[in-house]
């Protein structure tokens, strides 16, 4: 396939896995500016390993391996530096204008929530198995076996359990 | 909640991400033009300047050992200068390399563990780097004056002086160390003087030794 072909291909690819980019910098940083900054880094990383991209992989998956070990490198670097990104730079995500304001969804709100109270890597897990990833495949993302993915899920659902139960009832 | 009902609602959110979301396609143009720079950034951010300086710094100091290697006064401190340099030359390299080697699309449990480990490694070299600077105060200035200025220091100072010298190099070490950690964790205005602070009290090592212990536990079954 051509260079320009590729790239094309890319962005075809990459559109259709946009929710991914959104999904995971949201997981991954909570200002506005950062999520940004991470969504660029995460995006130029995919371009810069689409060459060496195996077509026998879903490109979902090959994309969440990507992005997850980025945006976990930038989550970590961002907890220890407490630095602050303001970008001039315009979104590579936008919202569409023909689309009214998106609606704050409090369930999603309340996902991310406790999503963001896990460590980078249980998060990464958590991501997976929301999307629905079956255990075989998270355990091919991740490099851990499924054994350790079943035990993984099953101590977070405790911990959900917990969680809720320890929320005071409004 | 149960988890699998969180699952639903995620899932069901992809419909609604997909509706009002687009790829900006200027910004994406722009960025697969400067993507060798940008995704480069981090490694060669003050590497290759350290690499160049470093290497230059040990042309410099072999040069003057070659010329002084008959006289004992200044081989032996450019010998020591030269192992100092080398020896930063090579763990610079070494993880710069190592850095240039990682594939973002590899396993995430192995990709961090190296990063981390590489991390801990460079935090090991930064505080050798800077434990060891004050001791080299000495061989530095007896090498440059006669290097550069063509004075011999062990004329022109006496031998109290340069002993002086030595000891306080010695005596900066577990200074620098307390007042790292002392004064480190109130330094809330200057992000690098923090960092660097963090550096020399050992607490980043700290850190970066329990990211890796762990990116390890996480990994082990169970």
């Amino acid at each position: 396939m051509s260079p320009v072909g590729a790239q094309d291909r890319f962005v075809e690819r990459l559109d259709r896995h946009r929710g991914i980019l959104q999904k995971i910098s949201s997981a991954y940083c909570s200002e506005p500016a950062g999520r940004e900054d991470l969504r660029q880094e995460i995006v130029v990383q995919l371009l810069r390993g689409y060459p060496r991209f195996d077509e026998r992989m879903a490109f979902s998956t090959w994309m969440y391996r990507v992005a997850l070990n980025v945006a976990i490198s930038y989550a970590r670097r961002r907890r220890r530096t407490d630095a602050r990104v303001e970008l001039a730079e315009p979104g590579l995500i936008e919202t569409l204008s023909a689309s009214p304001a998106p609606p704050p969804d409090e369930r999603i709100e309340r996902i991310l929530a406790f999503v963001n109270k896990l460590d980078e890597l249980n998060r990464a897990l958590m991501l997976l198995y929301l999307d629905d990833y079956p255990h075989a495949e998270i355990a091919t993302i991740l490099g851990i076996t499924k054994s350790n993915v079943a035990t993984k899920i099953s101590r977070i659902k405790d911990r959900l359990k917990r969680d809720v139960a320890a929320r005071p009832t409004t | 909640m149960e988890l699998d009902e969180l699952k639903a609602i995620w899932t069901g959110d992809d419909h609604r991400l997909e509706r009002m979301l687009r790829l900006n396609a200027e910004v994406l143009r722009q960025l697969s033009v400067r993507r060798s720079g940008r995704s480069l950034r981090p490694f060669f951010g003050g590497t290759i300047l350290e690499l160049v300086l470093d290497f230059a710094g040990i042309l410099l100091i072999g040069s003057f050992a070659a010329d002084h290697y008959a006289e004992p006064a200044f081989f032996v401190p450019a010998l020591l200068l030269g192992a100092y340099a080398i020896a930063i030359f090579a763990a610079v390299l070494n993880q710069a390399v190592a850095l240039a080697a990682i594939r973002y699309d590899e396993p995430v449990v192995a990709i961090q563990g190296r990063l981390e480990a590489l991390r801990v490694r460079r935090i090991q070299t930064t505080l050798g780097i800077l434990l060891f600077a004050p001791l080299m105060w000495v061989p530095l200035a007896i090498v440059v004056a006669r290097g550069f200025f063509g004075v011999d220091l062990y004329l022109v100072a006496n031998p109290g002086w340069l002993a002086a010298n030595g000891l306080f190099g010695l005596a900066v070490i577990p200074a620098a160390i307390f007042v790292a950690r002392r004064f480190g964790p109130h330094l809330r205005e200057s992000s690098l003087g923090r960092a660097l602070a963090d550096e020399i009290a050992g607490r980043s090592l700290a850190a970066a030794l329990d990211d890796l212990a762990a990116i390890g536990r996480f990994a082990a079954d169970g």
